[in-house]
C-alpha cells in the first residue's frame, strides 16, 4: 500500500468529516449559526432571508461531505472543497479583524471556537489539507462498488444525523441542567 | 476479493467520527446526572475577571458583546422566566431601575429558554431592563452558574466585586454598592435558603 496514498485518503476522509459534523451541528443551532452570518452582512437583511441562507451552507456542508465519501473518484469534489476551505480563511480573517472573541458557531453548539488567531491557522491548516486532498490517487484505490457508494452514503447521512443530535443534546442537556436547578 | 484502500480509509475515518461524537453525547449524560459535581457553585469568583459573552437580545433579536471593564460598572443577571426565584430578582431590579438606583451601571437580565416563555413571567414582561438571551451555556460555564438566580456585580475594570443568589431590593441595593465602589472587593453571604 502506497503511503502517499493513504495519506492522501486520510486527509481527504478526514475534511469529509468535518463537513458532515459541521453541517450536522450548525443545522441543530441554526439560530446561534443565524446570527453569526447577520454578523458579516454589510447591511440588515430580512430575517427569514439569512436563516434560509444559513441553512442553505449547513446542508451545502452535509451534502459536500456526503459526496466526498461517497464519490472519492469524482474529480470535481475535491476542488470544491479547496474553495471552501478558501472561504473559511476568508470568513476567519475577517471575523478575526472585525468580531475578534466571538464564538463562531462553526460546529453549532458542540464547540466554542472563537474568532481568533488560532482560528485563523485552522482554516489556513484546512486549506493545505484540501489542497493536499486534491492531489491525484490510483483510480483503483478509489473504485468502488455501487452498493459499497451506497453504504458510504449511509453511513455519511449517520454521520451528520448523530453529528445533529449530539449538538441537541449539547444544548437539551444545559437547558436541563437549567431548568433543575432553577427550581 | 481485493477492497480498495479508500474503502477502508472512509470506515476508519467513519467510525472514529462517530466514535468521538457518541463520547461528546456520553459526557452530556453525565452532566445531566450530576456525575463529578459534589457541590453546585453559584456565580464566579470575588475578585477574578469577568468574562465576556455574547448574547442575542430579545427586544430585536441582534447580538450584542457584553464586554466587561472600560470604566463601566455592570450587572448580570442570570434568571429564567420559570424560575419564580428570577421574577422576585427581576422585580427587584426593576424598582431599582426606576427608582433611579441603576444609573451608570450596565445591566444585562440573561436568560437561556426560549423568548415566548416571557409571557407566563409578570416581572419579565413589565421590566424595561435589557433582556439577552443566550443559545449556549458558554457564559453560564464562564460565570460558574449552574443555576438561577445569580447576579454578579462587576466593577469598572471589570473584576467581579460581588456575586451570588439574590431576590431582594436589598440585595440588589448590596451589589450595586459592590461594584460602584471597586476596591476592596467585596463577598456577599449567600441569601437564606440556597
Amino acid at each position: 500500500m502506497d503511503p502517499l496514498t493513504l495519506v492522501i485518503l486520510a486527509v481527504k476522509s478526514a475534511l469529509a468529516m468535518m463537513l458532515l459534523v459541521a453541517g450536522g451541528a450548525k443545522l441543530a443551532d441554526l439560530g446561534g449559526f443565524t446570527a453569526t452570518v447577520r454578523m458579516f452582512l454589510p447591511r440588515p437583511a430580512l430575517r427569514a432571508t439569512v436563516r434560509a441562507g444559513s441553512a442553505a451552507v449547513a446542508v451545502g456542508e452535509v451534502a459536500l461531505g456526503a459526496a466526498s465519501v461517497s464519490f472519492p473518484a469524482a474529480s470535481w469534489v475535491n476542488p470544491v472543497i479547496l474553495a471552501l476551505a478558501c472561504v473559511f480563511v476568508a470568513v476567519s480573517g475577517v471575523g478575526y479583524a472585525r468580531f475578534r472573541g466571538r464564538t463562531c458557531h462553526c460546529f453549532g453548539a458542540l464547540s466554542r471556537r472563537k474568532f481568533d488567531a488560532w482560528g485563523v491557522a485552522r482554516a489556513a491548516a484546512i486549506v493545505v489539507a484540501a489542497a493536499l486532498a486534491t492531489a491525484g490517487v490510483r483510480p483503483s484505490a478509489v473504485q468502488i462498488t455501487a452498493l459499497a457508494r451506497a453504504g458510504l452514503l449511509a453511513a455519511a447521512l449517520v454521520v451528520a444525523l448523530t453529528a445533529f443530535t449530539a449538538a441537541r443534546a449539547l444544548a437539551m442537556a444545559n437547558r436541563t441542567e437549567s431548568r433543575l436547578t432553577a427550581q | 476479493m481485493n477492497i480498495p484502500v479508500y474503502l477502508v480509509v472512509a470506515q476508519w475515518a467513519l467510525l472514529l467520527t462517530l466514535g468521538l461524537l457518541v463520547i461528546i453525547m456520553y459526557r452530556q449524560l453525565g452532566r445531566v446526572f450530576g456525575a463529578g459535581q459534589p457541590e453546585r457553585k453559584h456565580g464566579p469568583a470575588v475578585g477574578s475577571k469577568a468574562a465576556s459573552f455574547e448574547y442575542l437580545r430579545v427586544a430585536d433579536e441582534s447580538m450584542q458583546y457584553f464586554a466587561p471593564g472600560a470604566g463601566q460598572p455592570a450587572l448580570a443577571a442570570f434568571v429564567e422566566p420559570t424560575c419564580q426565584a428570577c421574577d422576585a430578582l427581576v422585580a427587584a431590579l426593576t424598582v431599582a431601575d426606576q427608582q433611579g438606583e441603576l444609573a451608570g451601571l450596565r445591566v444585562v437580565l440573561l436568560m437561556s429558554e426560549p423568548p415566548g416563555y416571557l409571557r407566563i413571567s409578570d416581572a419579565f414582561s413589565a421590566t424595561g431592563l435589557e433582556i439577552g438571551r443566550v443559545t449556549t451555556r458558554a457564559a453560564h460555564h464562564a460565570y460558574n452558574v449552574d443555576s438561577t438566580p445569580v447576579l454578579v456585580a462587576i466593577d469598572g475594570t471589570g473584576v467581579v466585586a460581588a456575586a451570588g443568589t439574590a431576590f431582594e431590593l436589598a440585595d440588589v441595593r448590596a451589589y450595586c454598592q459592590a461594584c460602584l465602589v471597586p476596591a476592596p472587593a467585596v463577598s456577599l453571604p449567600m441569601a437564606p435558603g440556597f
